[in-house]
């Protein structure tokens, strides 16, 4: 009777054997890798409605990023400024420039204007911005040197683990109180030991435990 | 996107592929796979995909965004014209609106502030925040956002110019609240205490400029101290 299996079936069982622990780990490197938010979200930066430039407001002409987002210290949410904060100024420099035109034109119909958000977490997620900025944890850290772009961009995942990366061990992210908006302070210039500071009353305690983040 | 790539992993493929053909050609396959699928990080227009949306996403208003349903399409909702929060009614002339009685401009905090180095820190902090780009961290006039696009029309007035030497602490209150001239209001940008505390430290700067640098400090507090007492 011949054989029902060829000869060299009998290598199949030491192929998979050694093929399926690479695939496995190939894809295990795939998800993780390509499907995580370092990869989905990091870089993303849409084109805006108008072209506000950071990079000069915010850089060039060293306007606070208090200014504008003005809540940021009091409210869970950082407003993105109506269009009356920026015809504050745009009342009296550039009244004609067609860049703005879509800014005047929102001020007479009092109609936002269409910013593309670019910074969302997942709505199951709780984020507020008053405590962090209150524990004195830098804007730069979460979103980059916003005061270097020119369309702002995600350059911090905003996963789970990088909040819990920070919220484990928070001190080397900490600065002094008043540096908060400061995009240019750094730690190896400035040493800084937030337990030496008389300006805290408290030693930051940030939650790592579920209902803190998802309530 | 390609060479950020490269020069990042470049040591490591360096000293692997030394070792074995085989891990050679795991690396190129790995290659292949990045080239195909880019590098995080990468820098892109389009929104984020995430091929698991969960609940992502879940019909829940927001501050600021946007909602079809209604005529203005936003999620934040006006209260009717004339409503009144609980608490709000805002009947405190003195604080809110920087009136005497008799409707003439107070010379001094409301009682519910006190003049002290808190308010004077929070009043220079807040200056330099929202004054500074235009009135500059000293008050003369040329903030960094009035040198630049060819300057503004008018500009900024100075702030230790004569006729407002004179004038109450409540004028200042008064001008940042409700603007003057083509200065707009920032009464819905900044908060009505930090607005005194601004008006404070506005008559501090002026005090400071007219003496001698060295004894500014001094009259500057007795200044403001005389504007504090009711
Ligand atoms: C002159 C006003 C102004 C100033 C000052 C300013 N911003 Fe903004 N910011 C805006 C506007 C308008 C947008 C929305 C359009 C955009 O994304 O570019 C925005 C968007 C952002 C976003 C993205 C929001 C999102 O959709 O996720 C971040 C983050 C941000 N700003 C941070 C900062 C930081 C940090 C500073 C201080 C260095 C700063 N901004 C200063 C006006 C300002
Ligand atoms: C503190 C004052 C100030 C505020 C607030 C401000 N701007 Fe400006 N902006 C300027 C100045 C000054 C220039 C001119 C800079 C230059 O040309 O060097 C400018 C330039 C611009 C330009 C480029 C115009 C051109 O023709 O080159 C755009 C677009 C712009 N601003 C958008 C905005 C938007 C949108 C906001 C509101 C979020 C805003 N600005 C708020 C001061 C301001
Ligand atoms: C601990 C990290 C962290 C810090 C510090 C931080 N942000 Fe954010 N920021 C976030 C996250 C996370 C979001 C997305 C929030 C969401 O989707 O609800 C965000 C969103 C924003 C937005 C978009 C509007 C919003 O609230 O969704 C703006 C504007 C902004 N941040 C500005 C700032 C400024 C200005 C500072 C500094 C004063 C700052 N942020 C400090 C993490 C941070
Ligand atoms: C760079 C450091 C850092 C990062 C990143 C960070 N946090 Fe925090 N967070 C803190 C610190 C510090 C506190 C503690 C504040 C305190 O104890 O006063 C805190 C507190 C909190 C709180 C408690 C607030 C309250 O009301 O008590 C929540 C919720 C929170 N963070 C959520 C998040 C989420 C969600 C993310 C990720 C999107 C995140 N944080 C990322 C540093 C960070
Ligand atoms: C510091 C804040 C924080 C804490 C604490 C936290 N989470 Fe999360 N969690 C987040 C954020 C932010 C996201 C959204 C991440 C994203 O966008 O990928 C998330 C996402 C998730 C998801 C969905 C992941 C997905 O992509 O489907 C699950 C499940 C989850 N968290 C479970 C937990 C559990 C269980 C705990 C307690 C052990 C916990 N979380 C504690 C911030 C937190
Ligand atoms: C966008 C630029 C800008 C900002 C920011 C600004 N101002 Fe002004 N301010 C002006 C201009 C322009 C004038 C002159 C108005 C005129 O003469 O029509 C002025 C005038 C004034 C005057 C003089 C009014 C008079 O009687 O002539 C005072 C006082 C004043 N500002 C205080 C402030 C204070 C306090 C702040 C901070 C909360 C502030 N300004 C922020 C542009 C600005």
């Amino acid at each position: 009777m011949p054989a029902i299996f060829p000869r060299w079936t009998n290598n199949v069982p030491i192929a998979i054997g050694l093929l399926a622990p690479l695939i496995g780990a190939g894809l295990i490197f795939i998800v993780w890798y390509w499907f995580s938010p370092s990869y989905t979200d990091v870089g993303y930066r849409p084109e805006q409605p108008v072209p506000y430039s950071h990079k000069l407001h915010a850089g060039d002409m060293g306007i606070d990023c208090r200014y504008c987002h003005n809540t940021v210290e009091r409210a869970a949410h950082a407003a993105i400024p109506p269009t009356g904060t920026c015809m504050n100024c745009h009342d009296l420099v550039k009244t004609d420039s067609p860049r703005l035109k879509l800014v005047r034109e929102s001020m007479a119909s009092g109609e936002s204007i269409p910013w593309v958000r670019v910074h969302q977490l997942p709505d199951y997620a709780y984020f507020n911005h008053s405590p962090h900025v209150a524990a004195g944890v830098g804007c730069a850290t979460c979103h980059g040197r916003v005061d270097q772009m020119t369309v702002v961009e995600m350059v911090q995942p905003l996963s789970m683990g990088w909040c819990l990366d920070c919220h484990r061990d928070p001190k080397p992210n900490l600065r002094p109180l008043d540096e908060v908006t400061n995009m240019a302070w750094d730690v190896e210039k400035t040493p800084y030991d937030p337990d030496r500071d008389p300006m805290r009353k408290r030693k930051v305690n940030p939650p790592t435990h579920c209902s803190g983040c998802h309530r | 996107m390609l060479p950020a790539f490269v020069m990042a992993h470049t040591p490591r493929n360096a000293r692997v592929s030394s070792e074995a053909p085989t891990l050679r050609l795991g690396l190129v396959a790995v290659a292949i796979a990045a080239l195909a699928g880019g590098c995080r990080g990468t820098r892109s227009e389009d929104p984020p995909v995430h091929l698991n949306p969960n609940m992502d996403f879940q019909e829940r208003g927001e501050p600021q965004e946007e909602n079809p349903f209604f005529a203005d399409k936003r999620w934040m909702r006006k209260p009717p014209e004339g409503a009144v929060a609980v608490g709000l009614l805002k009947d405190d002339d003195h604080l809110y609106r920087g009136r005497n009685l008799d409707g003439t401009l107070a010379d001094a905090l409301p009682p519910s502030l006190k003049l002290d180095e808190k308010l004077l820190g929070r009043g220079e902090t807040r200056f330099n925040i929202y004054c500074a780009p235009c009135h500059g961290a000293s008050g003369h006039g040329n903030g960094p956002a009035t040198r630049r696009g060819g300057g503004m029309q008018p500009p900024p007035a100075d702030l230790h110019m004569k006729r407002l030497g004179p004038e109450p602490l409540g004028f200042f209150f008064h001008v940042i609240s409700n603007g003057k001239g083509k200065m707009r209001s920032y009464k819905a940008q900044i908060p009505v205490e930090d607005r005194w505390a601004i008006a404070a430290w506005v008559r501090t700067l002026q005090q400071s400029h007219s003496t001698t640098p060295v004894a500014a400090a001094a009259p500057a507090a007795a200044g403001a101290a005389k504007g504090a007492t009711p």
